[in-house]
């Protein structure tokens, strides 16, 4: 109810030294790194070795460019490099909020302590929102690390909080804040999350019952029994939406319109076509990497691609397809394989797939007799084809067959 | 890495108070279950009424209510009907003359009408009649079905006319259909629907011709006739005159709850249970099932299920906290596992240190403590809304716009799955 009591602030510019300031100073908040001894620190997007890992991340705000070229305030989660003091992450971190947030990798069975240090709104330093993480599919959860704000303790501005997971479900999920989490997800606060099964660490020549072999370096979606979700390569298609009114209305401390909340920008990995087929790091007004993950897809022809597909918009469904001419085989949803109590196959082949706000799905492409060449992923939501009001672009993006 | 220090302190005063409060508040008498009207004949009338939103908004209504009283209600009565049984259900119109006539279909059954006059997809009931129309059909496949209004259901669904049907198994009571593997422990209610006000505004002041359905766009989102936080209050609770039924799951730890879902408005709403994933047995009155007599063999996991317009899914849902990889319970070593407890967690230590106090923001539903039936120090001001020291789950519209009434956060398709500790009485 806050939100629609939000005066107005016309003084940003003088506030905004005040507030580091009292963060740097105030002797109460402490930002606090839990991470066992002997742990391993993880990167976004690579797993770590070792049972257990440690990842440090901020939530904060910061700046992103939009696939039109629109400048856009956003809140987000970021990566702390490893060996950061922890006296020194609110003076190096606040504004270094990315989009999406680090992708957090784990093996099956592994210890995650994962630290995460509220730096502060920079650019609106009225609010006082506390962040969490919320792991989103967790199973067996507990709410002192499921990071609902409601039934347990979330870090203030300056504070850090750590949460801890044991990693025992393999599958595609994501992680999101859930403090105020039609604002703070609106704004931005989404990331990946993925658990690789034990399976791949099976002893190179092992014979499945049905015949199948696992080798050495194998990857697999699931501990599916049979190789039925072996794949060559992976990539994320998080999908996601921005309202630039929202979005403005928070930049400018303006009361946020909920009511007329509607996406603007849909997004894969944070980027509207054709941010997403640029390989590079897309560099906000600071020069700082805030859009650093793309979205193209490429694979040798023949090789099976893993997408990792997540719907986290606050608005919309999306329904997305692909030119390979070959169908998307659906294998997990909700970072569950697909298979009925009694282990009956529940994977489907189909040419659209629609998901819906909080649903991830695997889906694996079979390239073999696709020649090579360029193709496309896009949405057959044929509205979510533009950024804002330009046209080509939103949720499309290549898939490079070489 | 310094160890936690479980606080043994229930007894503070502040959480005396709060257990007091609780026990005969909110969530201490908020009955953990779905209430309805049962036999086989339902005398219902259509009415006017106004229902009160979560942001301190009200909003005239139409709704079906009971004969024997005196108003509407949001939804309609829920029709809780045994497998086999010829059901009637007779309707008469005391909406005004303009709303025109009203009228009911009962998706998934096959219905003789008669008296009322004859509508575009059944009999109606016209407005002052004393002429009722009748519907009548036989409860032939348990599941969960809905009843709506089939006369300009684009306006007068939206208007508030339209209700749930449970059709229990001749298995028993505790059983979602005929077959062992639908067995359940306890039941929950989700009947989703939205609202347009706009609609509701221009009805309100006969300014019937302002009414445009096909730029609807709903800004206002409701379980079971309420929107949250009002969704945690009791059954039939006084202040909520026109909206009798809550939704407050509440369960014990390793129990199996199923939940209906009913697609009771117009826009598909993907409902998101934290805390573990659910098995989708059902979907509109039928199991999934690969032949008869299998069960719900074709049954699939999920934490999220998306509800679409008429639809209804059941699923159910269990907790046990196993493989956590610390004592959920916060035990010692040497200490009895409680029961259900994983053995392999037993008196694990806490793994993290919780910041000091100062540092963080207590949810309204922390108990103080992480740990199930834990009760700990809560900051001054604190309204401690958790009376026996549960796990709080979400249970919630992952369409986050729709976590709102009328643009005030919270509220919306919001509620809350509660896991007691063992031994907590749940009415």
């Amino acid at each position: 109810m806050r939100s629609k009591a939000r005066g107005k602030w016309t003084c940003l510019v003088s506030i905004v030294p005040i507030l580091l300031l009292l963060l740097a100073a105030g002797p109460a908040r402490a930002v606090l790194t839990q991470c066992p001894p002997g742990a391993t620190w993880i990167s976004p997007g690579q797993a770590g070795t070792g049972n257990v890992v440690c990842m440090h991340i901020t939530g904060g705000d910061g700046f992103t460019y939009m696939g039109d070229g629109y400048e856009q305030y956003l809140l987000s989660f970021g990566h702390v490099t490893p060996g950061v003091p922890d006296a020194q992450v609110l003076a190096n971190y606040t504004l270094k909020a990315t989009f999406p947030a680090p992708t957090i990798v784990l093996k099956e069975g592994q210890e995650l302590y994962l630290t995460m240090t509220n730096v502060g709104m920079t650019m609106r330093p009225d609010l006082f929102d506390p962040h969490s993480v919320h792991w989103h599919g967790f199973k067996n959860a507990a709410p002192i690390f499921d990071g609902l704000p409601e039934p347990s303790p979330t870090a203030n501005m300056g504070a850090s909080f750590t949460y801890y997971y044991k990693a025992r479900h393999p599958g595609t999920f994501f992680y999101h804040c859930h403090v105020e989490a039609a604002e703070h997800m609106q704004m931005g606060m989404i990331g990946n999350l993925w658990v690789l099964p034990a399976q791949n660490e099976l002893p190179d020549s092992t014979v499945f019952p049905n015949g199948f072999i696992h080798i050495q370096g194998n990857k697999y979606a699931y501990n599916d029994g049979d190789g039925s979700t072996y794949y060559d390569r992976e990539f994320a298609v998080q999908l996601t939406g921005f309202d630039p009114a929202f979005h403005d209305a928070s930049l400018f401390v303006q009361p946020l319109p909920f009511a007329a909340m509607e996406d603007k920008y849909p997004m894969i990995n944070g980027r509207g076509y054709p941010d997403t087929i640029n390989p590079n790091p897309i560099l906000n007004r600071d020069g700082f990497a805030a859009q650093p993950m793309h979205a193209r897809i490429s694979a040798n022809a023949g090789e099976k691609i893993l997408l990792r597909v997540s719907n986290i918009s606050t608005t919309d469904f999306f329904t997305i397809t692909t030119t390979l001419g070959v169908p998307m085989k659906v294998v997990g949803n909700g970072a569950q394989i697909l298979r009925s109590p009694t282990g009956q196959d529940l994977s489907y082949e189909t040419f659209i797939l629609n998901t819906a706000g909080g649903e991830h799905y695997d889906v694996i492409l079979n390239t073999a007799g696709v020649p090579q060449g360029t193709y496309f992923l896009y949405t057959t939501d044929l509205k979510f084809l533009s950024n804002n009001q330009q046209e080509r672009g939103g949720l499309m993006t290549e898939i490079v067959i070489n | 890495m310094a160890k936690y220090l479980k606080i043994e302190i229930p007894g503070t005063l502040l959480a005396a108070a709060v257990l007091l409060l609780m026990v005969v508040g909110i969530a201490g008498n908020a009955a953990a279950t779905i209430v309805g009207e049962t036999g086989t004949s339902f005398n219902l009338v259509a009415r006017t009424g106004n229902i009160i939103t979560s942001d301190g908004d009200s909003f005239l209504m139409w709704g079906y209510g009971l004969e024997s009283g005196t108003s509407m209600q949001y939804p309609g009565p829920t029709l809780i009907l045994q497998e086999g049984q010829t059901i009637t259900v007779t309707l008469k119109n005391e909406l005004p003359a303009a709303a025109g006539n009203v009228s009911i279909v009962f998706p998934g059954q096959i219905v003789t009408a008669s008296g009322g006059a004859q509508g575009l997809l059944t009999r109606e009931a016209v407005p002052g009649s004393a002429n009722a129309v009748t519907y009548t059909f036989v409860a032939k496949e348990p599941g969960t079905y809905m009843y709506h209004s089939g006369t300009r259901p684009d306006l007068q669904v939206e208007m508030g006319l339209v209700g749930a049907i449970i059709i229990r198994p001749k298995l028993g009571a505790k059983y979602a259909y005929n077959h062992a593997n639908t067995r359940f422990d306890r039941e929950f209610l989700y009947l989703l629907t939205e609202m347009d006000p706009r609609i509701h505004r221009a009805i309100a002041f006969g300014q019937y011709n302002l009414v445009d359905t096909s730029n609807y766009f709903a800004t206002n989102w409701f379980i079971n006739g309420r929107n949250f936080p009002d969704v945690m209050q009791a059954n039939y609770v006084a202040t909520l005159p026109n909206q009798p039924y809550n939704c407050q799951p509440r369960m014990l730890p390793g129990e199996t709850v199923l939940l209906r879902f009913i697609g009771g408005g117009r826009d598909p709403h993907p409902m998101h249970e934290h805390g573990n994933d659910f098995s989708v047995l059902a979907v509109d009155g039928r199991m999934l099932q690969s032949a008869p007599g299998k069960g719900a063999d074709l049954a699939w996991m999920a934490n999220t299920i998306r509800v679409l317009p008429g639809q209804t899914v059941d699923v159910t849902w269990t907790w046990t906290g196993a493989g956590i990889g610390w004592d959920i319970y916060g035990h010692l070593p040497g200490q009895q596992l409680a029961p259900g407890e994983d053995p392999a967690d037993h008196a694990k230590p806490f793994p993290v240190v919780i910041p000091p106090r100062d540092e963080l923001t207590f949810g309204q539903f922390y108990s103080g403590s992480p740990f199930l039936g834990g009760m700990g120090e809560l900051p001054t001001g604190h309204p401690g809304f958790n009376a026996y020291g549960g796990f709080f789950y979400m249970w919630h519209s992952h369409t986050e716009k729709e976590l709102t009434s009328n643009d005030i956060w919270p509220g919306g398709l919001v509620s809350f799955m509660i896991v007691e500790p063992p031994g907590t009485p749940i009415p």
